[in-house]
């Protein structure tokens, strides 16, 4: 089977230098300088089809971006091999570069001084469009994303939101294979963040481009992505579809309950968690066929006035994932 | 096709060099007309007080006149043929990890910057070419206008090889976290060797020669030496021979440190 990307046991590390704190330890640091090597990414292996979008999701700092980084050729693996389009990116074949296309929501792409359809004009003749179809292809974009009436004003004049949608279509103006998204919404308000998404599933449906796709906002990754990998510490611990995780999540419910009375011993979970004594009002997480036995439990001592159980869904649970990678970190 | 797009493409980052710093009219015009004017000034001042301290009507064989001249070619000269600005935004451009979104796109950096710098150049020389123009009308200084067209092309060829000197430069700063101080540095040496501070004629031996048949002093020395009259036409063809070898020998440098920067370059800032 032929894949767009492919990588095999794919690494990077960083080198740097420690930097302690104070005047001596910087005259110190000017001719002795301890260098610290630090693994951003360890044994990736990835296979992805033409056409599939996939959310990259992991804590911050966990290699999502060292990740997008080397498939986009921006950096090089320091080992294992990546290959994207049949090329090694880390080459800079401009063929390739061509066909790709990166977006660091971080990070403006476009030209500061100028509007952004001049931008779009010399991005034009650096990716050698046709002019004409080049410029019909922006107008139409613009107005899929509710912002043609700022095609000629300065970028740097433009709101957080319409920079961001600018920098959307600068990335889709030559029509590319291969997208690497990395927090296309981030700083957004919910009107834009759902703008932007809404267009890219729009545009994702009519022009099957294969997007890797990162963002903190869970959102993005449920309603865009149809393949999920979770990253952390530099490795992939979760490669499937979104709704195969979608499912394991909905083994996990969240019940809501209050007591007519405070809660007299402490209940164990099968989790290794427990209720704690003392209180009238809780809100746990069990597992679904845990449920019936609490309940039991519950009533045996003190009736329940309130009970609800909230399904977690898909946020809830990468939250979990995200809160406890951080708390291992 | 290949080659047609590059002229394409580059053209475009001329464009926009010119569209980007006309954005800002008062800057440009400050750029491009004041600071000429002051510059003349100091130099005009400067050369008559040498004269006027040194109860001389000669230096090295030349009057006053010629020294003036000289001064008011150089300083247009040495204006055109630096490029600091630029070099500052590529370092820049490397330490804020801005240097991705180039990267990543079928092009390259060097091209870019070159291209952007040129563009630079030709709009504020077009500009700044008014004040010699004018100050020679004024007050009758000697100079050759029939030697402009090939003194302005030795000084846009030598661009090129300022251009790659500052790739060099900037190439550091995927090595180092600051690499400005470098540019401070080879401003200075280039002041001297081009002979923008002084005309390279006035050095004693062996330095005279030396200097002269480096590419550096294409960039202020024999193009304005030879406007002047103070030198012939085989030392502009001299220039070009040497700045090409300089060519040579910076693009050789400049490309083994950025091919070795990006073996480690680590994406900064994304």
């Amino acid at each position: 089977m032929n894949y767009v990307i492919e990588t095999k046991d794919l690494g990077r590390s960083y080198e740097t230098y420690k930097k302690p704190e104070g005047l001596m330890n910087s005259i110190k640091g000017f001719w002795n300088r301890q260098t610290i090597r630090k693994s951003a990414l360890k044994g990736v292996n990835l296979q992805i089809r033409p056409g599939q979008i996939v959310g990259l999701v992991g804590a911050n700092g966990a290699g999502k971006t060292t990740l997008l980084k080397i498939l986009s050729g921006l950096i090089m693996p320091t080992e294992g091999s990546a290959h994207v389009l049949g090329t090694v990116p880390s080459e800079r074949d401009y063929h390739f570069l061509s066909r790709i296309s990166i977006l660091l929501g971080q990070k403006n792409q476009l030209w500061w001084d100028i509007s952004p359809i001049d931008s779009y004009a010399l991005l034009a003749k650096i990716y050698n469009l046709d002019p004409d179809k080049a410029r019909a292809r922006v107008y139409e974009l613009a107005k899929k994303l509710q912002c043609d009436h700022v095609l000629e004003t300065q970028l740097r004049r433009l709101s957080l939101g319409e920079r961001m949608k600018m920098e959307i279509i600068g990335a889709l103006l030559h029509e590319p294979e291969v997208m690497f998204l990395d927090e296309p919404t981030i700083g957004l308000d919910i009107v834009a963040q759902s703008t932007i998404r809404e267009f890219l599933a729009d545009y994702v449906k009519n022009k099957g481009p294969t997007i890797i796709l990162t963002s903190h906002y869970m959102d993005d990754i449920a309603k865009l992505a149809d393949q999920l990998l979770l990253i952390s510490h530099g490795e992939i611990v979760y490669n499937g579809t979104v709704n195969a995780f979608s499912q394991k999540a909905s083994q996990v419910q969240t019940l809501q309950f209050r007591l007519d009375k405070n809660l007299e011993k402490a209940i164990p979970l099968k989790s290794g968690q427990q209720i704690e004594a003392g209180h009238r009002e809780y809100q746990v997480q069990v597992v679904n066929e845990e449920v019936p036995w609490l309940i039991a439990e519950l009533t045996k001592e003190s009736q329940l006035q309130d009970l609800k159980l909230i399904e977690a869904d898909f946020e809830d649970v990468i939250r979990q994932f995200l809160e406890k990678e951080s708390r291992v970190r | 096709m290949l080659y047609a797009n590059f002229w394409r493409r580059n053209l475009g980052f001329a464009k926009l060099a010119i569209a980007s710093n006309i954005e800002y009219r008062l800057n440009f015009l400050v750029d491009a007309l004041v600071q000429p004017c002051l510059s003349s000034v100091v130099e005009v001042v400067l050369w008559i007080s040498i004269f006027a301290g040194a109860g001389m009507t000669l230096i090295g064989g030349f009057p006053v006149e010629s020294y003036i001249s000289y001064a008011l070619w150089a300083t247009f000269m040495g204006r055109i043929s630096s490029s600091w600005m630029y070099e500052f935004r590529m370092i820049e451009e490397i330490d804020s990890g801005s240097i991705n979104s180039l990267i990543v796109r079928p092009m390259s950096f060097y091209e870019y910057y070159l291209s952007q710098l040129m563009g630079y150049k030709f709009i504020t020389t077009a500009v700044s070419l008014v004040v010699p123009l004018v100050l020679f009308q004024i007050f009758n200084l000697p100079f050759h206008l029939d030697r402009l067209p090939i003194c302005l092309i030795l000084v846009f060829y030598y661009l090129i090889l300022v251009h790659s000197l500052s790739f060099i430069v900037a190439s550091l700063a995927f090595y180092l976290n600051r690499a400005h101080s470098f540019t401070a540095a080879k401003n200075l040496g280039l002041w001297l060797l081009s002979g923008e501070l002084f005309p390279l004629d006035l050095l004693p031996e062996p330095f005279k020669t030396l200097f002269s048949y480096l590419p550096f002093s294409s960039g202020v020395y024999v193009p304005t030496a030879y406007i002047t009259g103070r030198i012939g036409q085989e030392a502009v063809i001299q220039g070009f021979i040497s700045v090409t070898g300089g060519l040579i020998v910076a693009n050789l440098i400049g490309w083994a440190l950025w091919k070795q920067a990006m073996k480690n370059y680590s994406g900064t800032g994304a």
